[in-house]
């Protein structure tokens, strides 16, 4: 069952098995407003009772009042003092001033500034505008403190932290789906499709398939129609463009890998939707089981084992 | 004067490309500076002996390295000009002038350990540093108290003042886990009422009051810390409009300083330039072109490229000479070297030879092998070449250099003949200084004019060599080929077409048929 904690917040749970055994953690969402800049501030939240700097950083753009697409209000992003951020020039705030220590891309809104606040500011950060750039921007702002990196994230840019050590919290919540049900399906298909494992020499299967660039409804009706004894290698879990049954008919049939796997360690859910509210309890224990993660309701305060 | 088909053959495009400044500074310096014509030989002169020196005195790793240093310069004028306007500057602003002067350091240091001389150091632009420094720990920028005696005290009133705020948050936290049992780890927190129902502490806002739950938000306002964050804005922007004026006043400076980088950015290209291709410092001679195993760089590094070597080539012509030889034996590319060293030396570049007299000139024209833009204009080979050589005689004068490679080809061969016959006199008479490539026989001596020829095949190559392997023929051509201009009254001199048709793999059926008519 879901539980309320007294001692250790549902937070603090997400945190503390984030940051065990990873200097960056990156919070990708399954839908747009699925919660996932709450979950990221949750998480800087508790660093900041920990005592811990941590290092901030977006794909994206992230922390305006209200987002650039729907209008819809977004939290913006509290940096303590010490807090290390990559955001463009563009968005450094004029006071209180930042410390700029370093310059990195190039970016619509400017070329992506590395910089400390030196004492508490609100902002919004965007950062790098490629994919490649994120993992570069990742490694600096790792260089340039000693406390994790926390990356406000997106699905379709994670793929170059595939094969890195970098932990993946995936956000879900009413955004995605009306029932609880139908939430907890997309979770799954999501943290199945990002899960998937890694190649393994001993288990491969009579033929081996590589897939390069997408494996998209194309190459899936294909694999759907040959032999169930192949094993079906492609880069990374992002270059899988196929969801929902299609997905987990291929992955039932053949032995689906990658090249470089990523590491999803939680899931976060958020009850509010725009069309209404699903039950909290009953959600974040479903989206736990349905992934086999633990699942963390930061706001709250509830966890959901894969075992409960 | 050079268009753009001239400056094509004559390699001034590849030229152009291969001096070009690796900085925005020296490409603007660059375009200030015109090329040099008639008249200003001292300053061709003067240009090209300083790079040649300075060729002589760095060794090739340090220009590399030199020249990486510029290329890494910021440009700091869009800042400077918006500071001297009046504008407030930004952090970044101030972040990117601190780039700019570590930049000119690791440019200075670049210089010295490359062992340029003292007195064409790089400027520093010490002021600008000092201004900066007081913001600077490292790379970056930070608007520190040094700036402005206002600026600290502003800023520990606003942490004292968040302090105060995250105590009170953090005392509220403490009432709504007591309550509620919910730890409310961010500002806005959930309360499901089946957790707690009950009455909430009282400062704490609902936001949003459900059947299921309540969506909770603990009260971050604070007018002192408002007013502080306010009152630190106001210090921030008068640190930086200070700090921008004073920048301002550095700006007839920064100019200056951007003018040497242009300067010697230009120089460095050349410098470059001469220690790859071994250039040389010419002396002036207004109606003559005199080198010795001079080098035709583009055409030398595409021989490099695919490993084939090049022959200097040695030439001496005063006014109208005439080029024949074998085909394949380099006459287009002794016309196309004549062209490049005056380029080199107008550019200011030392030109690649051993040693040259060479003119500065007002214009040079090449004639022969017009490209597809004149069969835009509905003109055949031919009539492109009567159009050029009429364009041509216009402005031939002793001042210019005419370079034709194979004038009339592509007409019947005695009128051919006669109008290039006709055309060298032409040249002759306006005084130009030309090279006449040809095919033809006796036009030389019609025109009375120098015969120069293309040494050619050697004797013991002849009928040696036989391949279809078009790559292994070419080989075995250039191994034979002897490409040096000699006077054409030593030897005989032939256009060695069958040997090179047999060499070329065509049918040997039809060379020696060929062989038979040309005997006849």
């Amino acid at each position: 069952m879901p539980r309320s904690s007294s001692s250790t917040s549902a937070a603090e749970a997400l945190y503390a098995l984030a940051t065990a055994s990873a200097r960056s953690v990156v919070v990708v969402g399954t839908a747009k407003n699925a919660g996932k800049t709450t979950a990221f501030n949750a998480l800087r939240a508790v660093a900041r009772r920990r005592g811990t700097v941590v290092a901030v950083t977006s794909i994206g753009r992230d922390g305006e009042p209200s987002d650039a697409l729907d209008a819809q209000p977004k939290p913006r992003v509290r940096l303590d003092a010490g807090t290390l951020v990559a955001l463009p020039a563009g968005l450094v705030p004029r006071s209180p001033a930042l410390a700029l220590l370093g310059r990195g891309q190039e970016s619509a809104l400017g070329t992506l500034m590395f910089a400390r606040a030196m004492v508490p500011t609100t902002c919004e950060i965007a950062g790098p505008p490629t994919a490649r750039a994120m993992r570069a921007t990742i490694d600096r702002l790792c260089a340039l403190g000693d406390g994790p990196v926390l990356v406000d994230g997106a699905i379709d840019r994670i793929a170059p932290l595939a094969g890195g050590d970098d932990a993946i919290v995936v956000a879900t919540g009413a955004a995605s789906g009306s029932t609880v049900a139908r939430v907890a399906q997309v979770a799954a298909d999501t943290v199945a499709r990002l899960t998937l494992p890694g190649r393994d020499a001993a288990r491969e299967r009579a033929t081996v398939v590589r897939i390069a660039g997408a494996l998209d409804a194309r190459d899936a009706e294909e694999l759907l129609h040959g032999s169930p004894d192949v094993t079906v290698v492609v880069d990374d879990p992002t270059r899988i463009a196929v969801r929902g049954a299609v997905f987990a008919a291929l992955l039932a049939f053949v032995d689906l890998r990658c090249e470089r796997p990523l590491r999803v360690v939680a899931c976060t859910t958020s009850p509010v939707g725009r069309e209404g509210t699903l039950p909290a309890r009953a959600l974040v224990d479903a989206v736990a089981r349905a992934t086999g993660l633990p699942t963390f309701d930061v706001v709250a305060d509830l966890t959901g084992g894969a075992g409960d | 004067m050079i268009d753009a088909a001239t400056a094509e053959r004559i390699g001034l495009t590849w030229l152009r490309t291969a001096i070009e400044p690796v900085g925005a500074f020296g490409r603007r310096h660059d375009e200030t500076i015109a090329p040099y014509g008639p008249g200003e030989e001292s300053a061709a002169l003067a240009e090209i002996a300083a790079v040649h020196a300075l060729a002589q005195r760095l060794d090739p790793d340090g220009v590399a390295r030199v020249r990486a240093a510029l290329r890494a310069v910021p440009e700091p004028s869009p800042i400077l000009s918006r500071a001297r306007a009046g504008d407030s500057l930004s952090d970044v602003d101030f972040y990117e002038l601190g780039r700019f002067v570590d930049a000119l350091g690791a440019l200075r240091n670049a210089w010295d350990s490359a062992r340029g001389p003292a007195e064409e150091r790089p400027p520093a632009l010490d002021a600008l540093r000092a201004l900066l420094a007081p913001g600077r720990d490292g790379g970056g920028f930070y608007l520190a108290g040094g700036f402005d005696a206002s600026l600290e005290p502003a800023r520990m009133a606003l942490a004292a003042a968040e302090a105060a705020l995250d105590a009170r948050r953090v005392a509220i936290a403490a009432r709504v886990r007591a309550i509620t049992g919910v730890d409310p780890i961010g500002d806005e927190f959930v309360v499901l009422r089946d957790v707690y129902d009950g009455p909430l502490p009282d400062d704490v806002r609902i936001v949003r009051d459900a059947p299921a739950y309540r969506t909770v938000a603990i009260d971050r306002t604070s007018s002192t810390r408002d007013d502080a964050l306010a009152a630190l804005a106001v210090a921030e922007d008068e640190a930086r409009r200070t700090l921008a004026e004073r920048i301002a006043r550095e700006s007839h400076a920064v100019k200056g300083a951007l003018g040497a980088l242009g300067a010697l950015d230009r120089a460095l290209a050349r410098v470059a330039f001469t220690q790859r291709w071994s250039g040389c410092v010419p002396e002036p001679a207004p109606d003559a072109i005199d080198v010795e195993d001079a080098v035709f760089a583009p055409l030398a590094e595409a021989l490099a490229e695919r490993g084939r070597r090049y022959t200097p080539v040695s030439l001496a012509l005063r006014g109208v000479a005439v080029l024949t030889g074998p085909n394949m034996g380099g006459k287009s590319a002794a016309l196309a070297t004549a062209g490049f060293l005056c380029a080199c030396i107008s550019l200011g570049v030392p030109p690649p030879a051993r040693a040259a007299r060479l003119p500065l000139l007002d214009v040079v024209i090449w004639i022969g092998g017009e490209g597809p833009h004149e069969r835009t204009r509905l003109l055949s080979s031919y009539a492109a070449e009567v159009v050029r050589a009429r364009e041509t005689l216009a402005v031939a004068s002793a001042r210019g250099l005419v370079l034709v490679d194979e004038f009339a080809r592509t007409t019947g061969p005695r009128e051919g003949r006669a109008l290039a016959i006709a055309f060298v006199e032409a040249l002759r008479a306006r005084g130009a200084l030309a090279l006449v490539a040809t095919h033809f026989d006796g036009i030389a001596e019609a025109a009375h004019v120098p015969h120069l020829r293309i040494a050619g095949l050697h004797d013991r190559a002849l009928g040696s060599l036989r391949s279809n392997d078009l790559e292994a023929a070419l080989d075995a051509i250039n191994a034979a080929m002897d490409y040096r201009v000699v006077d054409a009254r030593d030897g005989a001199a032939a256009s060695d077409a069958l040997v090179l048709a047999s060499l070329l793999g065509l049918d040997s059926t039809l060379v020696k048929r060929a062989r038979e008519l040309f005997a006849q």
